[in-house]
């Protein structure tokens, strides 16, 4: 055992110095993760994407759409579900959702009697600064259209009409409705004589607010998006489990050829003549490849922890799920390793094989964003159960009765590769 | 030390043993000499344990056969091609030797050997940037780290330059000198004579003579060449006994030179197969 750690010691020290494995290995990776993250968060100079969605359709909510879209801050993409939009939010491609209610005209028309329009504002908590430059706007937008809506003769007309109706379909006195009716008969030519002075407040946008005593005719509801769990706090919640996938690529190729450059270079000749076993040698070699699993993952989620928001659920989750990674991935090395007997047979054939595991397996196309056959496919791919496991521990938030699964199917490999593995390797050393 | 009998191995259709034995003690150095394909790699690799012999056996004193890893901690070997881990400096490359054998003091070890083999001052350079004769030097010290009592070496001059090589030999010497068995293998003839006290010679995966290089040619080199130069001419003569021929050659008188061609290890390789050591 102690000789395997010295002879493990040995090949990551040698995997230091060999530059471009050590580059797939632990830089590669993070490239990888930013280069996704970025390209799937849309933050770039661009103008802010906004999803809106319309419960149900009426002239107040048509009204602050149109005003909303017509607001050079952002581009609106109306959508048709509330889901439809989270998962806009969610995957970067909008900033956030804005949800018009269904009780939006209502309480347009409401605003006398004192309720008030309400909006939904559903944000990705990781883009907090557009966040809140959202809120403000849509604050604004809302007061100009609710504003204009009551400066708009006919349309208060309507209000009072509807106003009246339900008065007349209420179980009120007959005398207290006679009073009402009074007071929206006064309204009604107030209305007519204070449009102009609406106009000129409409012209000055949001500032014809302060003229209104403390009057706020929108109040806007503000849902974090991740505050839920299961969801990826950002782009980079994604794009680092990809990553994984391509670290432990690295890590499994640079020590999958171990034996067979021991044996090209003659080198496994002193190691057999030594008093070390086959058994010995061939666990020294997994275990050098189990060590850089593990570090290329941890340095990982570091790097995503410190510099991208990457949120880990539990780091005991984590620490047991990067374990049993490098354990199964130490195993998908023996495999590699009986498989392709030569250095130039791994790192050809053995290197393609991964690729397309490594990329099937969530490498490229996030998990998530699977259509189902893919998905499907997946399942065969050692790497999509490492990526799960990834996500489980991270944004996905899972217990133990979510990640068992994934850690189940990474020990098995990691079983049968190194038992399976380690006998076909041991006849030819 | 170390007694081989009756070895026999096939690859496939080539037979690459065929019944090799010999021994050798503490204190000397057996030469293995023989042509490209003679055997010699194959009988070291199941002497060490590298493969397992179709038949004949492998005793190293009282600790048996090279299987058992106890037995194989008494041989150190240096096998034909350099096995060095280029990407490491020399000093580490000893020092992992060093530690995988149990050496209990690794970096002072591989100190000694890097000295002992004279490149101590190279120590922190890697390996890939070392001479041909410098790897093979470093190639020898990785054979000795922890010291064993029977050393292989496996062609330990292929590629060096002579001044490396006069230091190879008189290491090798020096070894044997302390009390380790060496065996050597080698196509120059010239090595084994400088510097075995036996020599086994190999052919066809077979050893056809084994003794000092004076007793081989005794038995198998034939007849020495006695030129002598009269003015009437050369006289040659083949003779056993060449003293006796310039002596009488002498007393006749009239000689202007005499010279003898003794028989050497080449000679009695051609007596011994009908061919020459180095086609
Ligand atoms: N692993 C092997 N597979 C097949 N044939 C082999 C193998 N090893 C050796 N041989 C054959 O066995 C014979 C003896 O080879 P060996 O390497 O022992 O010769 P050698 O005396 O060391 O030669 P050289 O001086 O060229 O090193 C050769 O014919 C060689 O082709
Ligand atoms: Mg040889």
């Amino acid at each position: 055992m102690r000789a395997s750690l010295v002879l493990a010691l040995k090949d990551l020290r040698l995997l230091s110095r060999d530059r471009a494995a050590a580059f797939f290995t632990f830089v590669f990776p993070l490239a990888i993760a930013l280069f996704f993250g970025y390209v799937f968060s849309g933050t770039t100079a661009e103008p802010m994407r906004v999803a809106a969605f319309v419960e149900s359709a009426s002239p107040a909510a048509d009204t602050l759409v149109r005003a909303l879209s017509e607001d050079g801050a952002f581009v609106l993409n109306r959508v048709e579900s509330r889901e439809d939009g989270e998962r806009l939010v969610r995957s970067g491609t909008a900033a956030a959702l804005v949800v018009v209610p269904a009780s939006y005209a209502e309480g347009v028309d409401g605003m006398l009697t004192g309720a008030g329009p309400h909006l939904g504002l559903v944000v990705d908590p990781s883009r907090r600064a557009e966040g809140s430059m959202l809120v403000g706007k849509v604050h604004e937008v809302g007061f100009r259209t609710v504003f204009s809506s009551m400066a708009d003769p006919a349309q208060f007309g309507r209000a009072l009409d509807r106003m009246e109706a339900s008065l007349k379909a209420s179980d009120m006195s007959a005398s207290d409705q006679f009073a009402i009716r009074a007071a929206l008969g006064r309204a009604r030519s107030m209305a007519a004589q204070s449009s102009k002075d609406a106009g000129a407040a409409r012209a000055s946008g949001a500032s014809g607010a302060s003229g209104m005593s403390g009057w706020k005719p929108v109040s806007v509801d503000v849902t974090e998006l991740a505050m839920r769990p299961g969801i990826p706090a950002n782009s980079f919640a994604i794009s680092f489990t990809q990553g994984v996938a391509w670290a432990l690529f690295g890590a499994v190729l640079a020590f999958g050829s171990g034996i067979a450059e021991e044996r090209q270079r003659g080198t496994l000749v002193r190691l057999r003549v030594s008093p070390m076993s086959p058994n010995d040698i061939l666990m020294g070699k997994a275990l050098a490849c189990f060590l850089t699993c593990m570090a290329t993952e941890w340095l990982l989620v570091f790097f995503g922890i410190a510099f991208f928001h990457v949120a880990v659920s539990s780091w005991v989750a984590m620490a047991v799920v990067v374990a049993v990674t490098a354990f199964g991935f130490s195993g998908l090395m023996m495999l590699l390793a009986a498989g392709f007997r030569t250095e130039g047979g791994t790192q050809g054939a053995g290197r393609a094989v991964l690729l397309v595991l490594a990329m099937v397996g969530g490498g490229t196309v996030p998990l998530v964003f699977m259509p189902p056959f893919l998905r499907a496919a997946s399942n065969v791919s050692p790497f999509k159960w490492a990526v799960m496991a990834a996500e489980g521990a991270t944004w996905r938030n899972w217990g133990p009765d979510e990640l068992w699964m994934p850690l189940v199917v990474l020990a098995a490999i990691g079983a049968v590769g190194l038992t399976a593995g380690t006998a076909l390797v041991r006849r030819s050393i | 030390m170390i007694r081989v009998t009756e070895l026999r191995k096939s690859f496939g259709s080539v037979r690459a043993l065929d019944g090799v034995g010999f021994h050798a003690e503490r204190g000397e150095v057996l030469g293995l000499l023989g042509p490209n394909g003679a055997g010699k790699s194959t009988a070291l690799a199941i002497c060490t344990g590298l493969i397992v012999p179709d038949s004949g056996s492998v005793q190293l004193g009282d600790a048996g056969a090279p299987r058992d890893p106890a037995a194989r901690r008494l041989i150190g070997l240096a096998p034909q091609q350099i096995a060095l881990y280029e990407d490491l400096t020399a000093r580490e490359n000893l020092v992992f030797l060093a530690k995988i054998h149990g050496v209990h003091d690794p970096v002072r070890r591989a100190d000694e050997l890097l000295d002992m083999v004279g490149l101590l001052p190279r120590a922190r350079d890697r390996v890939r940037t070392y001479s041909g004769g410098m790897q093979r030097r470093l190639n020898l010290a990785a054979a000795i780290v922890h010291d064993p009592p029977v050393i292989m070496l496996d062609e330990p001059t292929a590629g060096v330059d002579p001044q490396s090589r006069s230091g190879i030999l008189e290491l090798v010497q020096r070894l044997a000198a302390e009390g380790r068995a060496v065996i050597y293998t080698t196509h120059y003839m010239e090595e084994a004579q400088r510097l075995c006290s036996r020599v086994a010679i190999v052919d066809h995966g077979r050893v056809l003579a084994t003794g000092s290089v004076p007793e081989l040619i005794a038995a198998h080199g034939g007849e020495s060449v006695v030129t002598v130069d009269t003015p009437s001419g050369a006289r040659i003569t083949r003779t056993r006994e060449p003293l006796r021929e310039i002596e009488r050659a002498l007393a006749e008188g009239g000689a202007t030179a005499v010279r003898i061609d003794q028989p050497d290890l080449e000679t009695v390789f051609l007596a011994l197969t009908g061919r020459r050591l180095r086609d």
